[in-house]
This record gives C-alpha cells, structure tokens and sequence, in this order.
C-alpha cells in the first residue's frame, strides 16, 4: 500500500465541483494541493468533466483556485490535465484566484499540447522479417565468435613468443579466484557425484552379485567424464560469469574503450592472462575432483564389504594412465572455452547495469553449450581413435 | 511555508564532524538554510563537499552532530519516521545515477508509484511536466544510455523533483553543461525557488552559475576541516580579505598566490 507522509500534517485539499447551468462550471479547491491529497481529487473531478462534457451545448469550466492555501508542480499538472480536455472538447477554461506567483509556472509549460504526445505505435514485425532478424542475429553471433577465436588463437601465440609481455599478475588473481577459490564447492560436488554414482551402480549390480565390479566401473566413469564435467560446469558457473561481470563493466565504464585509444588489444590484456589461467586451472582442479570423487566411491564400497585393497586392485586393472590424460587434455579444452566464453560476453556487452546482468548468463549458457559440444568432438574422435 | 515546522530553518546543521572512520574531513560544522533559499556549498575538489552533502540528506550518518529537515533531525531518526523525512527531499547525484533499465518517463515516476496513489496517466502528465521544466520532453522514451551526460544529469534533476520536495540537492547540477543549457537551468532553479519555494542546497564550481542564483554559500576548505567563508558570493568576492576565498572567487592559479 502506497504510503502518505503528508497525511498527518497539513489541511488536505478538498475539491468542490459546481455547476450553475448546464453550459459553466466551476471547480472550487480549498487547502493545500500536492501529489499526495491530490490523487483521489483529480481522479474524481476528471470524472465529473466527463460526464459533463459528454452532454451537449457549450461547456465553460472555471477553475477557482482562490482558497488555495499552497500549490505545487502536481496542482499545475492537474490544471493542464482539466485544460486539455477542455480544449479536446471545444469547450473554455479559465482560472481564477491563483496566486499570481504561480503564474510564470504556468507559463513554461505553454503550450500544453507538447505534453499530450501521440501514443507510440509499436511497428508491426512479419514472421518472416522476425525470421530473418532473428537468423541475422544468429550469423552476427557466428561471425563475432569466429574472430573472436581468430584474435585469441593470435594473441596467445604473440604471448608465447613475448611471455614477458603478458600481464602475470592479472594471470595470477584470475587462477587464485578460479582456482584455490573453487576448491571446497568442487570437492563438495565432486564427493557427493562419487558417492552417488557407485550407490546406485551397486544397487543393481547386487543383483547380479557383481558389486566387486562397481569400483572400476565408478572410477573409470569418474576419470573419463564425470570428473571433467563436474568441474567444466562449476568453472563456467563461477569463473565463466565472473570474468562476464568484470570485462563487462569495465564495457560499460569505457574502461576496453580507453585500453583501445591507449594502443592495448584488450584481448592481449584482458583475454590472453584469463584463458592462460583457465588453461593452468581446469585440469588441476579436474584432478582434485577424480581423487576426491574415487575416495567417496571407495567409502561407499566399504558399506557393500569391498576393502579398500580390493577397490584399488580393481581399479589399476580397469582405468590406465591415458584414460586419466584423456581426462585432463578435455578439461585443459574445457578451460580454455569457459574463460574464452566469459571473457567474449563481457566484451559484448551492451550499455546499463542490465546489460552486465545479460553477459553473465550468456557466458554461462554458451560455455555449458561449448562444454557439451567439445566433449561430444572429443567423445567422437577417442571412439575413432580409441584413446 | 505552511508544514508545521518548529525550526526556522530547512535545514539546521548543528556540530557536524564529517569523515570516514577514522579520517576526519570537516569537523564541527554549523550552518543554517532558510526556507526557499538556493544555498551553495563551494570548495577545492576533494574537501568533502560531495560528503557533506550526503551526511545532510542522510545517505551517510555523520561522526557526530545533528542535522535538522524541517525542524526534524534525520541524524537519530529510525524506521518510518527517517523514511517520511526522506520524501520531503529530492536528490540529484553526480553522475546522475539514473535507473539504466528504465526510460527517463519511467525513471521520474518510479517514487511516484511508489508514494501516490495517481493513476498512471496522471503520473505520465506529472512526470512530463518535470522533463519539460529542463528541456527533455522530446526524450521520454529514451534510456539513460542513449542520451548525453549533461541530459542526464538533467534528468537526473527531473527524477528528483519527481514527487515536488520542498528541498532539492543537487550534487554539480550544471558541471559538463553547455553555456546555454546551464543558463536555462540556473533559470529553472530561480523560478522553481521564487514561485514554489523550494529550497536549494547546491555543490557547485560554476562561478557564472553561483553570482546568479545563490543566495547564500558557504566556503569549505582542506587543511581549515571546515567553513572558512559564508555569505553573498558577489560580496565575498569583492570585499573578502582572506586569500584562500579570494583566489576561488577571482580564479587566481595556485602558484600566483604568494
């Protein structure tokens, strides 16, 4: 419920519609006018002039403003609202008794039809033009990402050749925030995925009387895919919108702009460190992810009376070295499109606290979009190559 | 006016210590505003202008002292008491500090959607009559971001007044205006402060703007933590003796000044 500060103090104003003969009227408004005791006034005295001025014959209102005590910039609106549909309907309006000092008021708002604006008619879109905006959109989309990979896959092999140039320290924040930073909300998901995937495994396994089996079964799930995958997804829900929300701002402070006009590629000094820290990051983390996501699995096995010893047995039989690389290089890929995914956002982004709001929730989307598709490239090529 | 008020003044500022923790800006301020005057507050960039205004309009609480709106002190106020003492004021911020999701339309008649009980029409004509006091009308529908810094801060002056407070601050109205435009607006403000009587509480370094609408200002200075000058500005100008307020008032560099 909209509250009234002005409800206690002060005589509210208090209007009279009068009406001589059926071609003048007259408003009468006593006490003091402001947005606050007017809102029921004006809505009721509108009313009144409808009415009135739906009847026919001539239509005079006189507005007498005599026993105003005070009046403000509402009371004024109020006056060119009743002026206007006087006007509208070819009738008068005069004003009487207002304090003369109100006067040049008045006057800045002549004349008032300026303040009655045509409604804006939306234009109408065809299916077909939406269409086509819509796939035009799509192709800009495209085309931004292609040069967009085009300038980074450039500029981060100008940083290999001058790696004196890179700007270390930015490097060092983003892997500390991407990094150390996520590790308890890796760990906790990453547990709770081991413990999860070896419970339901051995409850069907049991049936068969194959719950020795679940160990290696879990872990190589856990090295191949799981643990990549949980980790890509927490980075592109913590770093990806991150890094959006950064270099977005700074869109919109014209902070990327000055780094322009100051000579900097805003991709070598903004990008280039982010992507080289999501490269370093993502497989350490995929790593810690695969052991804490095995030691959950093995707790859970010694419920089912698998023994540590047995669990390991099972597992060196089962996952090999490359299968713990394989893991690793998908997620090496993974960092690199999340942090290349944040950083290309933030760099689009459009204008206001909104658009900051937009790019972050791109940049998550179209990493976990990336995630998928390299791992579907990745799943393809290892099933044709068997690595 | 006619609000009972048991305070001569606007705004009554008593004792006021103006910092940041431990770091003191001003300290032991006292000044007074009268009713409809435009009040100005000068000083060298980064004396804590900008701070006092916000401890005034109570966005920060002060270090110590009071400050009185209409009789009422904002400094202890809580809850819904405080929050009545904020709609009798309107502020405009330096950067203007527009809603970027909203048009200018929109942006002037959030507050009265949320105080009134208007109808939205009746809210659009108000918020139209605000835009067309500093010149915007033709830009309604337009967002923040499409418009200019000094539209903005136009605008920003527009939101302010959106709910007609008797008391305006206003943080640089006219810096980064051009000429004209500060002109038309140095007017708006005379004639909104002869013909409603509203107070203006104004930080400002336009010399031009100040000679023509203030009334009063006052002079706050560094190294001094408070007022060294309060006055006319012309007869400051003219008759002051101290070389600090000479040399702001006549513009003299810092390395003329013996």
């Amino acid at each position: 419920m909209p509250m009234n500060p002005d409800s206690s103090t002060g005589n509210p104003s208090i209007a009279k519609w009068e009406q001589s003969d059926s071609e003048t009227a007259k408003v009468v408004i006593t006490g003091k006018v402001d947005v606050y005791s007017l809102a029921d006034v004006w809505t009721r005295i509108r009313a009144q002039q409808d009415t009135w001025l739906k009847t026919s014959g001539k239509h005079n209102l006189i507005f007498d403003a005599s026993a105003i005590s005070s009046f403000d910039g509402a009371g004024i609106a109020f006056l060119i609202d009743l002026e206007k549909m006087q006007q509208a309907a070819g009738g008068t309006f005069s004003i009487v008794g207002l304090d003369p000092r109100y006067q040049p008021l008045l006057k800045e708002f002549d004349p008032i039809s300026n303040l009655f604006p045509a409604p804006v008619v939306k234009p109408h879109r065809s299916f077909v033009v939406s269409t086509g905006m819509a796939a035009q959109n799509l192709m800009d989309d495209v085309r931004g990402l292609v040069s967009f990979t085009g300038h980074l896959a450039a500029d981060l092999y100008w940083s290999l050749r001058n790696p004196n140039q890179v700007r270390w320290g930015d490097f060092v924040n983003a892997a500390v925030q991407a990094g150390i930073a996520a590790l308890p909300i890796v760990g906790l998901v990453a547990f709770l995925i081991g413990v999860i995937l070896s419970f339901q495994a051995a409850i069907g396994m049991q049936q068969f009387g194959a719950v020795s089996f679940v160990g290696p079964l879990a872990a190589l799930g856990i090295v191949r895919e799981m643990g990549p995958l949980i980790t890509a997804i927490l980075l592109a829900g913590r770093s990806s919108a991150a890094f959006a929300a950064e270099i977005g701002t700074m869109t919109v402070n014209s902070e990327v702009d000055a780094l322009v006009t100051g000579g900097l590629s805003p991709i070598r000094f903004l990008v280039v460190p982010r992507v080289l820290a999501g490269i370093l990051v993502a497989p350490i983390l995929t790593l810690y992810a695969d052991i804490v996501s095995v030691i959950a699995s093995m707790l859970t096995m010694l419920i089912y009376g698998i023994p540590f010893v047995n669990f390991y047995n099972g597992m060196l039989s089962a996952v090999s070295v490359e299968d713990v690389c394989s893991g690793l290089i998908k997620a090496t890929l993974f960092g690199v499109v999340i942090s290349a995914m944040g950083c290309l956002r933030g760099m689009q982004t459009g204008d206001g606290a909104a658009a900051v709001g937009i790019s972050a929730t791109r940049a998550v989307v179209s990493s976990i979009v990336m995630i998928v598709l390299v791992d579907g490239i990745f799943a393809f090529i290892s099933y044709k190559t068997g690595f | 006016m006619d609000a009972p008020n048991n305070s001569n003044y606007a705004i009554d500022v008593q004792n006021l210590t103006v910092g940041y923790g431990s770091t003191i800006l001003m300290k032991d301020l006292n000044f007074s505003v009268n009713n409809g005057e435009i009040f100005v507050i000068l000083g060298g960039s980064g004396c804590g202008k900008s701070s006092l205004l916000k401890n005034l309009f109570g966005l920060y609480q002060p270090l110590s002292g009071d400050v009185l709106i209409e009789g009422q002190n904002i400094t202890a106020s809580q809850g819904a008491a405080r929050q009545k003492i904020m709609t009798s004021f309107g502020v405009m911020y330096q950067e203007g500090a527009l809603f970027g999701s909203m048009n200018l339309l929109d942006n002037v008649t959030l507050f009265m959607q949320e105080y009134t009980n208007l109808s939205q029409a009746q809210m659009d004509l108000l918020a139209r009559c605000k835009l067309d006091l500093v010149g915007l009308l033709p830009y309604e529908s337009y967002m923040p971001s499409e418009i200019s810094g000094g539209m903005q801060k136009r605008a920003a002056i527009a939101r302010a007044m959106a709910l007609d407070p008797k008391i305006l601050f206003l943080d640089e109205p006219s810096a980064g205006l051009d000429p004209i435009t500060s002109a038309d607006l140095d007017r708006t403000i005379l004639d909104l402060s002869k013909n409603l009587g509203i107070t203006f509480v104004i930080v400002s370094h336009e010399l031009a703007s100040i000679y023509a609408i203030a009334d009063k200002v006052i002079m706050l200075d560094k190294q001094a933590k408070g007022i060294i000058a309060e006055g006319d500005p012309k007869v400051l100008r003219d008759t002051s003796t101290d070389p600090r307020v000479h040399q702001f008032f006549n513009r003299i560099m810092s390395k003329d000044v013996a």
